[in-house]
């Protein structure tokens, strides 16, 4: 299969032409036809039918152009006005009906949007509406009847003047705002140029696709040119800078990806813009054009956009003249006009270098290590590199800070601590009284064990820590010897490494033990109270029966030490009641 | 007539160095004030006027002068209405090339374009290379004006502005004109010599009293 096949591509290039001989190249999908061609055949085969056919069929011709229209999107847009002129005779009737002719999600956006933006009177938006209509099915007719573009351009151009004139002077206009009024004719511009974009953009009929590969590969070819031959002062290495030229060349690229021809110039100032910020940020005082130019040059040479060549003859033919020529976007793009011809004619001479090393480079023999080339495209990993340097750099910023401000905190704390020792040392040098503290410390800890011992009510150790030093403090102001508190409350501070720390420390293990040593009483209470609700446990009964000479033995001995307090003393004669019932 | 905007498109040529940019901001001063003078984009301005009632639309393209971008000029001056090139007296060789630039401008633009020739930094005098006899002999030759300027000490740039706007708006009357006068009346013409004498006249008072 292949075998048979290969030669008959290769070798019959003729086959590969367009049956009617106009030189563009056929597609087995289109019957051996161009494009071009396959349209006009397919639209007088169409014809044909339509006048053999009588005029009551018409509800069934509808509906088969509908058919074909799904099935033939490329076409439907030219042959729905071209039908309706030459097969029907109502020329006038029919171009009146076009506004609902244009079926195109371009077209249905920008309605969309012109409904949103601008709200005009009924009138109005009919006329509006008419007139792009009107405009567009005659760009669609002049390009499918292969009128050269240039000819089109000129309709469009003086179809702008003309609406221009009717939007000033025709009375149904005559209540709109004028900034309105200019800004409708804008829309008019975008409206029928987006929709009609298909057909001329880089349309068939001229050799601007040829013209788009040629500066492409004459870009990549000088791929190896740098901002040091275009003798302009852009700093390739600086992040700063490479982040600015990666915008401008994005707004560059941006150029094909939009269609109406003021967004496309809209992107070449954009683009402008950013070249003029590049310059502002590698250099002092304003923006030359002996300086913005080689700038946008290198822009240019690096972006390498997308049928560049294209989109400028586009904007060219299709902006209108008016705006183009004048004011600062006009300004933009005959800069980038100029350095898209500066690169097209570009020689050894005007990169000032001689001819020979030219084309050395040109021919790829001899490779220049561009700064540019490994930092921004060769190497991505470079870009990356140099990010996560800097985000290194941020971070060791901040530690460095951190450790500086611990230093800071520990140097704080040590002065404090030293504050606190001499403030101490002051304390006790001006109360000599020395002796006093140790008797308040005695009279602290009977106070401490009395109320912990009190816990059999059921309270909880924490509301008798609470307590305990409420009572405490209210003690000492009582006598008035504050300061005295202070050095008992101190005294572990000299000893421990941090004062808060060996203060809760203290807190705790005075807690742990009171608890613990509530804990045993309590225990014994408990099963005491429980043994006399059940009145008779005959499982309980054994334990007591064995132990007996113990128990009394720890009778008499829980009789001794419950003598102390009074409270619990009670308590715990009941227990030795309880106790000594059981063993009865 | 009065409502109309007279939208005039000035390049500037001129040798790379010479101080075309200098110029442009010297004039643009007036309007912007010293401290924001780094924010001016110096290669593209725009400046209204109005000079007796009528309102000017001035854009002025600044060019980049180096040698390598001389072929691009006729992008640059496209269908402008005037176009002031630039010399430096201290250098003999920036005058060649300027008679190069009008040379072009002429073949191209012919006589729509009203052309003035700029000798600049007349504060370097004492270096003085260019004769001065020399160059305005050469621009009354080629029908340009002729100025001498100072962009550090701000010297004769505003004027040359204005006379330039002037002979734009003398040349737009005059082309209108013409096709007046291809229609049939020829004694518009007469007329017009006289309307400009008041123009020049009124113009400078006009605009001292804007300024």
């Amino acid at each position: 299969m292949n075998s048979f096949k290969q030669p008959t591509l290769r070798i019959n290039q003729a086959d590969l032409m367009c049956k009617n001989g106009c030189g563009y190249f056929s597609n087995a999908d289109w019957d051996g036809y161009c494009s071009k061609c396959h349209r006009s055949a397919l639209e007088k085969e169409r014809q044909k039918k339509l006048s053999s056919k009588p005029q009551k069929m018409s509800g069934f011709t509808k509906f088969e152009e509908k058919k074909r229209q799904q099935t033939d999107k490329k076409n439907k847009l030219i042959k729905t006005p071209v039908f309706r002129k030459t097969a029907s005779g109502r020329d006038s009737f029919r171009s009146e009906r076009q506004p609902e002719a244009i079926h195109n999600p371009e077209a249905d956006r920008l309605t969309v949007e012109y409904l949103k933006t601008y709200v005009l009177p009924e009138q109005v938006n009919k006329d509006f509406f008419k007139k792009i209509s009107y405009l567009y099915s005659m760009i669609v007719t002049e390009m499918d009847n292969n009128k050269p573009i240039e000819e089109v351009a000129e309709l469009a151009q003086k179809y702008y003047i003309n609406y221009s004139t009717r939007l000033n002077g025709h009375p149904l206009y005559a209540d709109i705002d004028p900034n309105v009024r200019a800004e409708m004719l804008e829309f008019f511009e975008k409206f029928v140029m987006s929709s009609a974009y298909e057909y001329i953009f880089c349309p068939p009929t001229t050799n601007d696709e040829e013209k788009d590969l040629i500066i492409q590969n004459r870009i990549r070819k000088l791929s190896w040119v740098n901002a040091y031959h275009l003798d302009c002062c852009i700093s390739e290495t600086s992040m700063e800078v490479r982040e600015l030229v990666y915008t401008a060349i994005t707004d560059l690229i941006g150029l094909d990806s939009v269609k109406a021809p003021q967004e496309k110039l809209a992107c070449v100032v954009r683009c402008c813009q950013s070249v003029v910020e590049i310059l502002k940020s590698c250099q002092e005082g304003p923006v030359s054009a002996d300086e913005f130019l080689p700038a946008l040059i290198f822009v240019v040479l690096k972006a390498n956009p997308a049928r560049l060549k294209s989109n400028i003859l586009y904007i060219t033919r299709f902006c209108n003249d008016s705006r183009l020529m004048q004011g600062e976007p006009g300004y933009y793009f005959t800069n980038l006009c100029c350095a898209v011809s500066f690169i097209e004619n570009l020689t050894a001479e005007s990169l000032s270098m001689n001819s020979e090393q030219f084309t050395s480079y040109m021919s790829g023999d001899s490779n220049v290590i561009s700064t540019w080339e490994s930092a921004l495209f060769a190497c991505e990993g470079m870009h990356q590199l140099t990010q996560h340097l800097s985000l290194m750099k941020d971070l060791t910023e901040r530690t460095a800070t951190i450790k500086s401000r611990a230093e800071e905190l520990r140097e704080k704390m040590q002065s404090l601590k030293d504050e606190i020792k001499s403030k101490v040392a002051t304390v006790i040098e001006k109360n000599p009284l020395e002796l006093k503290p140790p008797n308040e410390l005695q009279l602290k800890t009977p106070e401490r064990t009395h109320p912990a011992l009190r816990e059999d009510e059921g309270e909880q150790a924490s509301n008798f820590y609470t307590y305990n030093l409420q009572n405490l403090s209210v003690k000492i102001d009582q006598k008035s010897k504050f300061k005295l508190d202070l050095v008992a409350d101190q005294k572990p501070v000299e000893g421990g490494s941090g004062n808060s720390l060996t203060l809760i420390n203290y807190d705790i293990d005075v807690s742990d033990l009171s608890n613990e040593s509530d804990l045993t009483p309590e225990k014994r209470d408990d099963r005491c109270l429980l043994d006399m609700k059940e009145e008779s446990p005959e499982a309980r009964l054994p334990p007591p029966l064995e132990p007996t000479a113990h128990y009394s033995g720890f009778a008499k001995q829980g009789y001794q030490i419950p003598s102390i307090p009074c409270n619990t003393g009670n308590k715990n004669s009941d227990t030795y009641k309880n106790t000594t019932n059981n063993g009865n | 007539m009065a409502t109309t905007v007279h939208n005039f498109k000035v390049v500037l040529l001129g040798k790379g160095c010479v101080g075309k940019t200098s110029i442009v901001l010297r004039y643009a001063e007036d309007k912007f004030n010293n401290d924001h003078l780094s924010t001016i984009q110096a290669s593209f301005l725009n400046k209204k006027l109005n000079i007796d009632g009528k309102r000017v639309n001035l854009a002025i393209w600044d060019t980049a002068g180096q040698e390598q971008f001389h072929a691009l000029g006729p992008l640059y001056y496209r269908s402008s209405n005037g176009a002031i090139i630039v010399y430096d007296i201290t250098d003999e060789d920036s005058l060649v090339k300027v008679k190069s630039w009008v040379k072009e401008l002429r073949k191209m633009l012919g006589s729509d374009v009203s052309l003035v020739i700029v000798g600049n930094k007349t504060d370097l005098e004492k270096d003085r290379h260019v004769n001065l006899e020399e160059a305005e002999t050469y621009a009354s030759k080629v029908g340009a004006l002729h100025w001498q300027t100072s962009a550090k000490r701000n010297e004769g740039i505003e004027e040359m502005f204005l006379t330039l706007i002037d002979k734009m708006l003398q040349r737009e009357r005059e082309i209108e004109d013409l096709q007046v006068t291809r229609q049939g009346s020829n004694h518009r013409k007469n007329v017009v010599v006289v309307d400009d004498e008041q123009v020049e006249n009124q113009t400078k008072s006009c605009c001292g009293s804007n300024t």
